[in-house]
Formats: structure tokens, C-alpha cells, sequence
């Protein structure tokens, strides 16, 4: 592991100053291109005052994190629990309704999105309740007890709803379900369960937008499933059926499997058909299209596929060198959709060209190396669960951003830290990366 | 903590794995979008940003060889609607302002904005407007943006239907143009293109390339500024062999001849090239460049594309008589002095065949002079048809004369050989009606002409050609199209030679021919009346000049579809051309070519309010 053995040698500095030098770096490289995406809209001057501020913030969150000892969140996590509740429920109270979700504070200077800071909350929250489960961590009342614990605050984030929240909070908590050593088994059914989920919602999503295919009866009855009580109930006692069947079948084969394994199979097969019905009933009609978009980028060049298609048309005509800071006409000219915030890459990749991208994709990286060695060279397990946690924060930030950008991921408007606008995004970002500095500083035992 | 840690270890070791390969195949397809479709992409970004108003570059001029512009350019505007502005109020107010400016109705214009404002590119809504309603629109322009006036430039021909057979005309793309054309060879949408005649021959050539205004836009249409105005390059000229005054006397002298139907050609027998070459009826080639799409396209249906000088056949009558004395000439047994009585009509034996007139004892020359009958006859009897019909194929009767033009007839050859391998039989009438040029053969107004030049020229039967050169606007080079090409040597004896040119110039001075005698030339001329079974007769002339004392510069033949007389029908449009070609008579100093686009448009090419 010489990749790790690079902490030993770093003495007892109380600062990693790649990770340090990776966070500036993204910072301004992010605040370049947010003043260039924004330099031909009418608000640019206000926009570039709010993204100033937010850094001036975001930087001390970072010390406050920093210098604060996070061990802190492991012993008051219960308050930091309150908080998140307290903000969530704070928001569909008292939050403005913007653009079909009430998820902004509006204060008389400026306004914010709890749900970010939430975000890293949650995890700090996720990773207190890890650690105390001690020697327990493998059996699966650790998931269920997670989960009764974090379903107020999916729920509350539904409620708003944020959507996209949910998209990168999710794949973060079972990077750090992983990281603490959960069986691998109960992942899988995890995974199990949100590909039954994704499957029903992406077919039944495909035959909505393409109702013709209905006249084959198979596909109709298939399609059914989705709103139909009785074809649910059918389906629910084949799939139950199928668990017994197999279950019988390995008896036979004298093949000796714990029989809760099966039923657990039956039930997260079920619990998934349930999700995918619960899904396919929440999605809006705009949502239906992106996973079309995803699905066929080419069928629509003029609507739903157009952002993808202008923002690869925009990295694409930007080359090896780019067309230099402030002169992407696809951006400048309003081709690119979102262009100072979910699709900033692409200004990036436009001005600054691959060598923009690929700069900010290394630095990403450089990033997520540094945290996974924090995480180890960390002096106890809540460090070690923190750590990873926010590693899979921004893995799936970056996955998903980049992925959205050269058309691996579906449309899910998520931002990418320290890169695109977003005040609460990039100061909810600072602050975990002070976390993280915390975890590193305190590395050697007093 | 020992064994925790190298457990944790290896999950760390397995995410930061999987952060790697992601991270991998984002930079692949990075490259892949950024370096390996960068051109791809590159175009795409281009074209959503920028917009064009094209400017038609001028045609390039068709000269004659005296440099007279005959087929020009005018300037003139086309109005383009930039899509910028949708709201409908204003669309409304634009539509009912400018629709009588441009003779459209308001919901026709309308309509065309709406389209326009729809699809958010550079819509035309007129083109090719005259430079009075441009005045008007230039103001109005000023109070709607989004309006934008370009000025081009239209073809002309300044002379209405001055060689319009020749010239050919313009049109538009059609399905068939673009199966041999796209927009990387500069054609578009409303592109004009020749469709005959030299306007299709060379239209590579007179085309250019052209100019336009290339607008930055933003993602809703709204100009943003203006990145270039491309100028435009003006195509090559094309230079004619025709002599203006020569062409213009042969047009004119058809159309107020007794039927205004004919063909008249004029050659010069030293290099076989053109200098007239006119069909009557003509067209107006002007029609097809109408002011307005709206304007009457129902005028362009009916024109006489017609080109009888090549696509006529016609039996060359008493002018044939010409081949007919060669062979005797050749044969070698006429005595030129032997007098033939010509008493009116002349016994075959199974036929009696008539003269036009009653001539009484005619020589060789009197023959051709008085165009007897009788005396040819007589001499065709003598030879035999077999030695008229070699002489037929020196001078290339029953060919093309190869001229570049479509559709050229070949006419037909008469003799027995030719009979003999359609395996039918030949009589003594054949022979009779061969020798005065009646019967089955048949020759078009341009195979006299070649006919005339090749007698003129002492037996060389040129190739015609019509084109001398090409010249570019930009570079100045000059592209030598048409050269003097000879298909056959008619290689006769000189003697021959000499007695046909001294029976002809007698034929002028004393006989049929003598309305184009003209003081001060040398003339030698034939007239022909051939009889035809459905109408009156067809009058033919031919002749061939040079200035006293010098070898003949100039051959023409003349055709007047019923004209009834050679002389009296075909024979003063002979007379015209001759002394057009010599300046003589009539013929007044010509007019002085004008340089058309290069004065009249300006180099600022756009009036724009952005």
C-alpha cells in the first residue's frame, strides 16, 4: 500500500496539504468559470458577489471544521440529528416555494438550501450510529436500524421534494455502509432492491412515453402492474411462489441455505416492486423525459436531448486548448442550459478544453485520494466512518456530474462542488472537507 | 485494531479502485468528445451560432467579340426576416407595412414570418426587388429590427433577345439540380442556375462565389453582432464570337421578314468561328428573372426554345446547285462554254421535269446565275449521281457540323449510295431532283453556312464554334475555349475552285443574287427556292464576302421559312449582315459596352439597423 504509506512520512503536520492544495485548487479554478459562465447573463454581477461571499463563508466552515475535534458529532449526535430535523422541518414550514419544491430559506440578505448542509450531517449522523454498533455491525439489524433512523429525514427531503438530494445522498451512505464493513450480502440486497426499483421505473417509464408498444399484451399486462391492485397482487404471489420454489429447489439439490436468505430475496424483490410503484407515482412529467433522454439521447435533438446534446456540442468545440476563458460562444450565446451551474462543465471543457476538464477531473481524484488516506491514517473508527462517508459524497458528485456530461448518467441536476454556482452547496463542501482536515490533524493519539 | 484495519484497508483499497476506473472512463470519453470529434462538434457550435444572409455574386458577362455586354447584371435587393422578434403584435404590424411594398398580400407575408420566426434562420421574403421599392424599404427597415435589406445582384440582358438561343436563360433549383449539386458547391435554396444555352454550358464558370453576411446569434434567433461580410466574387466573363452588328442585322432582318420565322449564321470562313447565329422566333431571357416570385410565372411557360439554324431541316434547294457544278467541274468533260437550251422544261423520259423559268441557251455560268434548271439537268445526266454525291461528302453534307449546341440535327444525304445500302432502288428522277437540290436531301441553315465557309475558304469544312474565351474576374486569366478546328479538306481542284467563285461573283453582279451586291466588296452569293408540298416555299440564301481584291472574310446563309423567293425573302438579310460585318451602309458606329455591377454597386453591401 505505498499509496498510503505516504501519511506515515508526513510527520505530524496538523494540515494535508494535497487535500488542502486540491480544495483551493478546484475553488478557483470553480470561481473562474462561474464569472465566465455567467459573464454574458443580465444578473452576472450578482451572481459572482454571491459566489465571493459564499467562498468567504465556505472558508470558515472549512476552519470551523478544521479546528473543531469531530469526535464532537460522535458524542452530540443526537443534537446534530435534532439540527437536520429541525432545518428539514424548518424548510417545509417556513421555506419558499421555488420552481415546484420548497427548499430555500429566503433571509432579507441572502437565502440557503439546508438540505446540503443536511447532507453532510446526515452522514456524520450515519457514521455515529455505525460506530456504536461495535461488534454488531455485520448482522442485519445494523441496516434496519439505519433506516428507521434516516427515514424521517428522506422523508422530510421528499416532502420538499429534492430529488436530486436524495440521488447523491443515497450512493453516499452505502459507500460508507461498505467502508464499515457491513456483510456484503445485505449491500446486495440493497442494491438488489434499488435495481428492482430502477428497473420497473425505467420500463414503465419507457412504455408510458411510448404507448404503442402496449398492443402487445404481455407488455400491456406488464404495464398494468403499475397502477392495477389486482395485477399487483398476482404478481406479489408469483413472486412469493418463486422464493418457495427456490427455496424448495436447493432443499432438493441438499444445498443447505439458511431459509431467511429466501425470504429475505421474496421480500426485497417485493419491497422493490413497491418502490418502483411508489417512484413511477412521484415522477413528474419533465423526469419521464430525462430518463428518456437518457434512454434514446438522439430521439428528441430539439427537446428533452437538446441540454445534453448543446453541452457536448460546447465541450466538444472547445478541443485540446480550449476557445480561452469568456469567448465559448455556446455557452456565451445561452446554447448550454444551466451553464454556471449543473452543466459548468461544459463551459470548462468549451474555454478551457479537455486540458479544463481533465484538470478538474485529476484534481477530483487527487481529492478523493487524499480523504481515502485520511480515513486510514485516522486514530479511531468515527474519523475512519466520516471520512468515508464524504468520500462517497463526492465520488457520487463526480460520477454523476461528469457521467450526465459525456452521457452515462441520466439528467438529475446535480451540481459539482466547488466548480458550479450554488452557495450552500459549496459551503456545505467546505465544511466536509474541514471535517476531514479535523479527522487528519487528530490522527496521532494524544 | 490490528485485523479491523486490514480489513477496512482492503474496502478502501476496492473504492478507491473503483474512483480510478470511473475516473478512467470519464477521461476516455472526454478525449473521445474533445480531441477525437472535436471537428464534429466544432461544426455543430458553428452553425448554432451563426447565421447568414447570402449575396448572389454577380454572373459572370457574356461579351461578343466586339465587347459588347449581352447578358449583365443589375443590382437588387432581397429583404431577409432574422426571427429574432416573435411577438405576433409586431409580426402583424410588419406583415401589413411591408406586404404592398413587395406585392405580396398581408397574409401570404405573414405567413412566410411565421415560418420564419418558427424555425429561427434567416428567412427570405423577396428577392430580386428594383432599386425604386428599395428606397422605401430602406426607411421602413429603420423602424423594425430584425429586417434586414441585402443588396445583390439580378441578371440581365441588356438587349432583350439578342442571341437568346445562344445565351440560354436562368432558373431556379429544381429536383434535378440538386441531384448533381449541394450547398458545398455554393448553391441554396433560392439559387439561380442556367438552364440553356451558355448560361448552362459554362455555368461553373459564371457563377463566382458567393458573398453573405454572417450573423452571431443567440439560442432564441436575437443577432448578436455581425462576425463577417464575406464579399463576393464576381464569376468569369465569357467572350463570344459573335459580331454584335452582324448578329443584331441577322435578327432583326428575320424578324421583319415576310414570315419573321427563320435562321440566319454567319461564319467566318477563315476559322469557322460564328459570328451570327439567330433564330427566329426568339425569346426574352429577361422573363425568367422575375421581380418577385408572386409576379406571373405563367409567361415563362410559352417561349420558343426552337433553334432552327441547328435543329431545322430543310431541303437546300437551288444553293445545292453549287455541288452539283463541282462535280461537273471535277468530272472533267464540262465544256464551260457548251450552251444548253433551256426551253422551260426538260424530258427524262418517264417524266417531264419543269425549269422556274424559260432561259434559252444557257452556258455554265448563265446556269448559275439564272439558277436554270434545265442547264443542271442536263449536266447531272452527264455525270452521273454517283460523282454529285462524292462531292456531297467532301463538303460533309448529311453531318453535324459539330457545333456545340444541343440537339443539332444531321440532316440528310442524297445520293446512291446512300440508297443503295438502304437496298431501295435510285431512278433518273433521283438524279434530277439531286442536282438541284430537291428531293430527299436535307441540310440546316448552319450546314449552309459551314457549306458557304468551306467554298469561301477553298474546301475547309471548320467545326463552328461560338465560344472564343473565358476570362476570370479574379485572377485576370484567360481560358482559350474555342480554337479553328478543320473536320475535312474538301480538296477539289483549284480550277474548280476558281470557276465556282467567278460563277458566284457573276451570279451576284448579273444574276439572281444581285441584292447583295455592295460596292466596295467582293460578293459571291446563291439563292434557293425550295418548293414545299405543305406551304409556300422556303427561301434560302447564301453568300460569301471579302473586301475588294482579298480573300472572303465572312460567310452566311439565310433561311426565311415560307418565304417563298430566295432573293427577295432571304436575300436583304444577307445583305444586312454583310454590311454590318463591313460597317457599311446603315451601319452606324456600335454601341460602347458598359461595366455593369462594377460602377452601380457600391462596397458597403448592407444597409443594416441591428
Amino acid at each position: 500500500m505505498s499509496a498510503f504509506k505516504f501519511v506515515a512520512s508526513s510527520g505530524r503536520s496538523r494540515l494535508d496539504y494535497l487535500l488542502l492544495g486540491a480544495m483551493i485548487g478546484l475553488v478557483l479554478v470553480g470561481a473562474m468559470c462561474v464569472m465566465s459562465a455567467v459573464n454574458s447573463l443580465s444578473l452576472s454581477s450578482s451572481v459572482v458577489r454571491t459566489h465571493l461571499v459564499a467562498l468567504l463563508v465556505g472558508g470558515a466552515a472549512f476552519f470551523a471544521g478544521w479546528s473543531f475535534n469531530y469526535q464532537i458529532y460522535d458524542e452530540q449526535w443526537k443534537a446534530v440529528y435534532g439540527f437536520i430535523l429541525f432545518l428539514l422541518v424548518g424548510v417545509l414550514l417556513f421555506g419558499s416555494y421555488q420552481r415546484g419544491s420548497r427548499s430555500w430559506f429566503v433571509f432579507p440578505f441572502f437565502s440557503m438550501q439546508p438540505s446540503e448542509i443536511c447532507r453532510v450531517c446526515t452522514i456524520l449522523v450515519a457514521a455515529a450510529f455505525l460506530d456504536r454498533r461495535g461488534r454488531r455491525i455485520r448482522d442485519a439489524s445494523t441496516l434496519f436500524g439505519l433506516s428507521l433512523l434516516l427515514a424521517p429525514v428522506f422523508g422530510l427531503i421528499m416532502m420538499q421534494p429534492d430529488f436530486s438530494s436524495v440521488v447523491v445522498t443515497f450512493p453516499a451512505l452505502l459507500v460508507l455502509l461498505y467502508c464499515t464493513g457491513v456483510n456484503v450480502f445485505y449491500l446486495g440486497l440493497i442494491g438488489l432492491f434499488a435495481g428492482v426499483t430502477g428497473f420497473f421505473t425505467i420500463t414503465w417509464t419507457y412504455i408510458y412515453l411510448h404507448p404503442e408498444l402496449t398492443d402487445y399484451w404481455l407488455i400491456k399486462a406488464f404495464f398494468e402492474l403499475s397502477h392495477n391492485g389486482w395485477y399487483m397482487a398476482g404478481f406479489s404471489a408469483l413472486v412469493v411462489l418463486a422464493g418457495y420454489g427456490a427455496w424448495w429447489f436447493f432443499k432438493q439439490l441438499r444445498i443447505f441455505l439458511p431459509s431467511f436468505y429466501f425470504v429475505l430475496a421474496t421480500l426485497v424483490v417485493l419491497a422493490g416492486l413497491f418502490g418502483g410503484i411508489f417512484v413511477d407515482h412521484q415522477m413528474k412529467h419533465h423526469q419521464r423525459k430525462r430518463i428518456e433522454t437518457f434512454l434514446a439521447p438522439k430521439s428528441d435533438p430539439k427537446g428533452a436531448g437538446y441540454n445534453v446534446l448543446q453541452a457536448q456540442i460546447a465541450m466538444g468545440a472547445g478541443g485540446v486548448f480550449g476557445k480561452g476563458l469568456f469567448s465559448g460562444t455556446q455557452s456565451r450565446l445561452g446554447f448550454v442550459p444551466e451553464r454556471h451551474t449543473d452543466f459548468i462543465l461544459a463551459v470548462v471543457g468549451e474555454e478551457l478544453g479537455l486540458w479544463g476538464t481533465l484538470s478538474i477531473l485529476g484534481l477530483y481524484l487527487l481529492m478523493l485520494w487524499r480523504i481515502i488516506v485520511v480515513a486510514y491514517s485516522s486514530s479511531d473508527r468515527y474519523g475512519y466512518l466520516v471520512c468515508s462517508g464524504i468520500f462517497g459524497m463526492f465520488f457520487t458528485y463526480m460520477l454523476v456530474n461528469f457521467g450526465m456530461l459525456i452521457g452515462i448518467v441520466p439528467v438529475a441536476g446535480i451540481p459539482l462542488p466547488f466548480i458550479s454556482y450554488g452557495g450552500s452547496n459549496l459551503v456545505a463542501s467546505l465544511l466536509a472537507l474541514g471535517v476531514v482536515q479535523s479527522v487528519y490533524a487528530r490522527r496521532i493519539k494524544a | 485494531m490490528a485485523v479491523t484495519k486490514i480489513f477496512f484497508n482492503a474496502r478502501l483499497k476496492v473504492m478507491m479502485g473503483l474512483a480510478i476506473a470511473a475516473g478512467a472512463v470519464i477521461a476516455l470519453r472526454l478525449v473521445d468528445i474533445q480531441v477525437l470529434r472535436h471537428n464534429v462538434y466544432l461544426q455543430m457550435a458553428e452553425r448554432n451560432r451563426t447565421q447568414v444572409l447570402y449575396q448572389t455574386a454577380p454572373r459572370g458577362r457574356v461579351f461578343t467579340a466586339d465587347g459588347v455586354a449581352v447578358a449583365s447584371n443589375e443590382p437588387s435587393f432581397s429583404l431577409y426576416y432574422l426571427g429574432g422578434n416573435q411577438d405576433a403584435a409586431y409580426l402583424d404590424r410588419l406583415a401589413h407595412d411591408f406586404a404592398p411594398r413587395l406585392r405580396l398580400s398581408a397574409p401570404q407575408l405573414l405567413e412566410k414570418l411565421r415560418s420564419g420566426a418558427k424555425s429561427g434562420k434567416a428567412t427570405l421574403l423577396a428577392e430580386n426587388l428594383s432599386t425604386k421599392s428599395m428606397v422605401s424599404l430602406q426607411e421602413l427597415q429603420l423602424y423594425y429590427p430584425g429586417i434586414y435589406l441585402i443588396e445583390e445582384t439580378k441578371r440581365s440582358y441588356p438587349y432583350g433577345g439578342f442571341a437568346s438561343h445562344l445565351l440560354g436563360y436562368l432558373g431556379s433549383m429544381d429536383d434535378r439540380a440538386w441531384r448533381t449539386r449541394d450547398l458545398k458547391m455554393g448553391y441554396r435554396l433560392n439559387s439561380k442556375l442556367g438552364k440553356n444555352g451558355i448560361e448552362k454550358k459554362f455555368e461553373k464558370e459564371l457563377k463566382g462565389t458567393d458573398g453573405g453576411v454572417y450573423l452571431e446569434v443567440d439560442y432564441r434567433g436575437r443577432v448578436k453582432s455581425i462576425i463577417e461580410d464575406k464579399k463576393w466574387a464576381a464569376g468569369s466573363d465569357v467572350y463570344l464570337t459573335l459580331d454584335f452588328n452582324v448578329q443584331n442585322a441577322a435578327e432583326e432582318g428575320l424578324k421583319n421578314s415576310k414570315t419573321g420565322r427563320g435562321a440566319a449564321v454567319a461564319l467566318d470562313p477563315r476559322t469557322g468561328a460564328v459570328l451570327a447565329l439567330a433564330s427566329a422566333p426568339s425569346f426574352d431571357p429577361n422573363i425568367f428573372v422575375p421581380y418577385s416570385d408572386a409576379e406571373n410565372p405563367a409567361q415563362s411557360k410559352k417561349i420558343n426554345e426552337y433553334n432552327l439554324a441547328v435543329q431545322g431541316i430543310y431541303p437546300p434547294a437551288s444553293t445545292f446547285k453549287i455541288i452539283t457544278a463541282a462535280a461537273a467541274l471535277e468530272d472533267g468533260h464540262l465544256d464551260i462554254t457548251h450552251k444548253v437550251n433551256c426551253t422551260g422544261h426538260y424530258d427524262s423520259g418517264p417524266r417531264v421535269f419543269k425549269c422556274w423559268g424559260k432561259h434559252g441557251p444557257v452556258d455554265f455560268f448563265d446556269g448559275m446565275s439564272n439558277s436554270c434548271d434545265v442547264y443542271y439537268y442536263t449536266v447531272a445526266s452527264q455525270i452521273g449521281s454517283a460523282a454529285i454525291e462524292r462531292i456531297e461528302r467532301k463538303f460533309m453534307f448529311g453531318r453535324q457540323t459539330g457545333i456545340a449546341l444541343p440537339g443539332e440535327k444531321a440532316g440528310n444525304l442524297y445520293g446512291p449510295t446512300r440508297r443503295a445500302r438502304n437496298k431501295t432502288y435510285w431512278f433518273i428522277g433521283d438524279t434530277l431532283n439531286l442536282s438541284i437540290g430537291q428531293g430527299e436531301l436535307l441540310v440546316t441553315p448552319l450546314k449552309m453556312a459551314q457549306f458557304a465557309a468551306a467554298v469561301a475558304s477553298r474546301g475547309n469544312v471548320y467545326r463552328p464554334y461560338y465560344v472564343d474565351k473565358i476570362v476570370s474576374n479574379q485572377t485576370g486569366k484567360t481560358e482559350q475555349i474555342g480554337k479553328p478546328e478543320i473536320l475535312q479538306k474538301a480538296d477539289l481542284k483549284p480550277e474548280t475552285y476558281d470557276l465556282l467563285f467567278k460563277a458566284l461573283k457573276y451570279t451576284v453582279d448579273n444574276g439572281t443574287a444581285r441584292r447583295v451586291k455592295i460596292k466596295g466588296l467582293d460578293v459571291y452569293g446563291k439563292t434557293g427556292t425550295a418548293q414545299n408540298p405543305h406551304g409556300p416555299d422556303h427561301g434560302w440564301f447564301m453568300a460569301f464576302a471579302g473586301r475588294e481584291g482579298k480573300e472572303p472574310s465572312i460567310a452566311v446563309a439565310v433561311f426565311v421559312e415560307f418565304g417563298e423567293g430566295g432573293s427577295s425573302a432571304a436575300g436583304p438579310v444577307a445583305r444586312a449582315m454583310l454590311e454590318a460585318y463591313f460597317g457599311l451602309g446603315e451601319y452606324a458606329p456600335k454601341p460602347r459596352p458598359e461595366e455593369y455591377y462594377q460602377e452601380l454597386l457600391p462596397e458597403e453591401s448592407v444597409h443594416v439597423g441591428v
